[in-house]
């Protein structure tokens, strides 16, 4: 067992690996009453098509990697997760994003059974035609549900115009006219191929003993066997660096204009091969420009630019993109002052080490709380592979060099916007 | 953990030391009874106390001073308990153990300076300050249908009882946000610190007399209040007959919003036996309600029921077809009968009271819900976490059932599409 130091937050990570391919990841800490286990794959909304046990190439329905979440609750014996967790008043839960899936459990008794019983009910699949048509009329409402808040349309919508090829171009969820063509074999298939032991891990982090979590993943886990030796991928859609439409006006059901706009990159542009400090990079620039302590938002809120902003980075393929999202009554002012924002930036020193304090800072709060820790962790093995156990001093070695070589870099080409405004009465 | 609480005369302070987190938080909390007319002017001045002050003068400049203090993080929020507003301020940063010497002394200096000392000048608030918030309560207020759930939950207790708190929206209107002028904002903020009932909490590994002496250096307040209404709504007359609401908007999902009336529980029910039914009923994937609406009959993605103790009220909530509402609610009205007759397990009791045990020790685990619970503890004279544990697992199956024949629907809201 690897034991790893996470460098400035006392405390340790272990890991193993076993000869299958899956890892288990733990962070113990003993001053915590609660844990929270996760068990996940590698596999999201993003495959959609892959090639099967016998080498055929198999196209599936979107939204199936959600529906395949959803189905994993069955049990051939009738015994339902939600009632074995609920015992001892264990919180149980599971969610799908475009590049994995997982499932979760949040508790404080019981801890050896209730680790035990995520492995065994995930690890045992129960589709039968039956319950995967009952599943349907659930899915329809839970995707109802999300068709009715306008922030999430536009957000798929914005997606629809910045990718050519790649399926991250469609909700999570799929369509409605998808799901309802699922059938169990397609979810057989998708399991069988994306839940083998070298595609997951597991992920604890709370109060608990490293040596029985362990000892009970062996048990569960080390015995499975992998139906192809190597990592199963999707299908390469070698997304273009274009976008698909470069702006867009439509109408929608809403009380003030939204403005998205989006920005793609080539990862290899950029001047820092080692992803995460790259990302780093990045992620200062769009906080520098566009945080709390931001003189754009400053400036926007006296010209009344905007109310509300959010913007988030996301990876798909080669590719590294920014969305923005806003509500704003100057549609076109706002996208003039967020261009011209963009293509002159200036980072002081002072920003810099401003804010190297604030995350450094922040990475040690996290540390209160079992299911912060968790997220942060779980973000870097999706992303990274594996847990980023020194952040704190690859903050610490951040500097104005590498910051302004990133600078030189961000070349505001790609883009696309997309404009949505209230229905007239 | 160790509780000390303090009379400081006009205000409470109250020390919950603990080595537990790397944190410290701190909460002021000031209160008063509520007038549907002053909510927005509350929430108005909540937001203007954080976007501008004496010495900062900016929301860039407070941010920067924030991020300085080794990213502390300054909150505040408005919400209605019963028949009062209640608003907390809350600040948030590391021990200074992890920081720097003096640094959380610093961040009292800041939140006391950002709730004592606004930017104003001869007695009114700044113009341009006015005009930024308002121009984003506009739009907040003009947004509130592009959350059609919580909209249909507004909608729903209009509906119940118009001139009651329950209805009032937490947001506030917009006819009174015009109403709004530097000069009567700063009237109602020199008269909100004046005649509001305050307390201050701290938690943390902090030294109690270090904390003592920054909390009166910060904050000096020298009226004594007292409270004059009792916190919980007053009980409504029963319905004698089920209404049934419908309104159109352009949705492509119904929202339904049931609201019940719980009446004639004793303190203890509603403390203890309530909880317990309302997790059986209707919170989690192991509820009735979920189990028999979602999972057998694969109408609805979510449905929970909650309780509000201070307003005397349960909502039950779903997201469904149009065409489904009356097969729902019959089945919904099932599961309520079906608890009224003890039709569930010492089995599911058991399960309530694990989940209930679970979520205590949770809050054990987060300094803000530690800091809430004593605060309600004060307010509402509620057990503290050891007697809620224990008076909890000796609830009966009986106490459930007694509970469930004191809970009727009284208003079925639904928002559907065109």
């Amino acid at each position: 067992m690897e034991k790893l130091e996470l460098v400035g937050l006392d405390a340790t990570l272990y890991k193993e690996t076993f000869e299958n391919g899956f890892s288990i990841y733990m962070i113990p800490l003993k001053d915590k009453k609660n844990y929270t286990l996760t068990y996940a794959t590698r596999y999201g909304s993003d495959i959609i098509e892959f090639d099967t046990k016998d080498g055929k190439r198999k196209k599936v329905p979107t939204g199936i990697a959600h529906f395949l979440e959803h189905k994993m609750f069955e049990q051939e014996d009738g015994k339902d997760p939600f009632t074995f967790f609920g015992e001892s008043g264990t919180d149980a839960n599971a969610a799908t994003d475009h590049t994995y899936t997982k499932y979760i459990c949040n508790g404080t008794k019981n801890f050896k059974e209730n680790f035990r019983f995520l492995l065994q009910y995930v690890n045992s699949p129960y589709f039968t035609e039956e319950n995967v048509e009952k599943e349907k009329g659930i899915i329809e409402e839970e995707l109802n549900m999300y068709l009715d808040i306008p922030e999430f349309v536009l957000e798929n919508k914005i997606r629809e115009n910045l990718y050519q090829k790649h399926p991250r171009r469609i909700d999570v969820g799929g369509t409605v006219e998808d799901i309802k063509k699922i059938t169990k074999e397609d979810l057989y298939d998708c399991y069988n191929t994306f839940y083998q032991p070298n595609n997951m891990f597991a992920l604890l982090v709370g109060n608990f003993n490293v040596e029985e979590a362990l000892q009970i993943a062996k048990e569960e886990i080390s015995s499975r066997q992998n139906i192809v030796n190597k990592r199963p991928t999707g299908r390469n859609y070698h997304e273009p660096i274009e976008v698909t439409k470069k702006e867009e006006t439509l109408t929608m059901n809403i009380s003030a204009p939204k403005v998205l706009f989006a920005i793609k990159f080539l990862r290899k542009k950029f001047p820092i091969r080692d992803k995460h400090i790259q990302n780093l990079y990045l992620q200062l620039i769009t906080s520098v420009l566009f945080g709390s302590s931001s003189l754009f938002r400053e400036e926007a809120r006296k010209e009344g630019l905007m109310s509300g902003m959010y913007y988030s980075w996301e990876e798909v393929e080669e590719t590294i993109n920014l969305i923005f999202q806003v509500e704003t009554k100057k549609p076109v002012e706002f996208l003039n002052a967020l261009k011209s924002t963009l293509s002159n930036i200036k980072i002081d020193e002072s920003d810099l080490e401003r804010y190297k304090k604030v995350w450094i800072a922040n990475e040690v709060r996290l540390f209160d709380y079992t299911d912060a820790i968790t997220d942060n962790i779980f973000g870097d093995i999706i992303s990274y592979m594996e847990p980023v156990t020194n952040r704190i001093s690859l903050i610490r070695k951040m500097n104005k060099h590498d910051l302004e070589k990133t600078i030189a870099q961000f070349k505001v080409e790609h883009i696309t916007e997309l404009i949505a405004l209230p229905k007239e009465e | 953990m160790k509780y000390i609480r303090k009379d400081l005369g006009s205000y409470n302070l109250h020390i919950i030391k603990t080595k537990k987190f790397k944190s410290v938080v701190v909460q002021v909390a000031l209160r008063t009874p509520i007038i549907k007319e002053e909510i927005t002017m509350r929430n108005v001045l909540s937001d203007m106390l954080l976007l501008s002050s004496e010495k900062y003068p900016t929301k860039r400049e407070i941010a920067l001073k924030s991020q300085d203090l080794y990213a502390s993080s300054i909150m505040v929020e408005d919400l209605r308990l019963g028949n009062y507003i209640n608003t907390n301020f809350y600040l948030s940063t590391l021990n200074d153990k992890y920081t720097e010497e003096g640094n959380l002394e610093e961040g009292i200096i800041f939140l006391s300076e950002l709730i004592n000392h606004p930017r104003v000048v001869d007695n009114h608030f700044y113009e341009e300050d006015l005009e930024i918030i308002k121009r984003q309560a506009t739009a907040s207020l003009e947004r509130i249908k592009e959350n059609p759930a919580n909209y249909s939950l507004i909608r729903l207790f209009e509906n119940m009882d118009k001139d009651s708190p329950l209805s009032y929206r937490p947001m506030g209107y917009i006819e009174d946000l015009e109403k709004i002028n530097t000069s009567n904002l700063y009237i109602y903020y020199k008269n909100m610190m004046k005649i509001n009932m305050m307390d201050i909490l701290v938690i943390g590994d902090v030294k109690e007399e270090e904390i003592e002496n920054m909390i009166t250096e910060n904050f000096q307040s020298n009226t004594y209040k007292k409270a004059r209404k009792p916190y919980r709504l007053e009980e409504k007359k029963l319905r004698s007959k089920k209404m049934i609401v419908k309104e159109k908007e352009d949705l492509t999902q119904a929202k339904l919003s049931i609201g019940c009336r719980l009446y004639d529980l004793t303190e203890e029910e509603r403390n203890y036996a309530l909880t317990l039914y309302s997790i059986i009923l209707g919170t989690g994937g192991d509820s009735k309600l979920f189990k028999n609406i979602r999972e057998k009959h694969s109408v609805a993605y979510y449905i929970n029921a909650t309780p509000n103790k201070l307003d005397n009220v349960l909502t039950i909530r779903a997201g469904i077809t149009k065409e489904n509402l009356k097969k729902v609610v019959k089945l919904i009205e099932a599961e309520l009968q079906a608890m009224k007759k003890g039709d569930f397990t010492e089995e599911d009791l058991n399960k309530a009271k694990e989940l209930f045990n679970t979520s205590l020790d949770e809050l054990e685990e987060s300094p803000s819900r530690i800091m809430n619970a004593y605060y309600m503890m004060e307010l509402l004279g509620i057990d503290d976490i050891k007697t809620r544990r224990e008076k909890m697992n000796k609830v009966l199956k009986e106490d459930i059932v007694s509970v469930a024949k004191k809970i009727k629907i009284d208003t079925v809201y639904c928002l559907e599409g065109e």
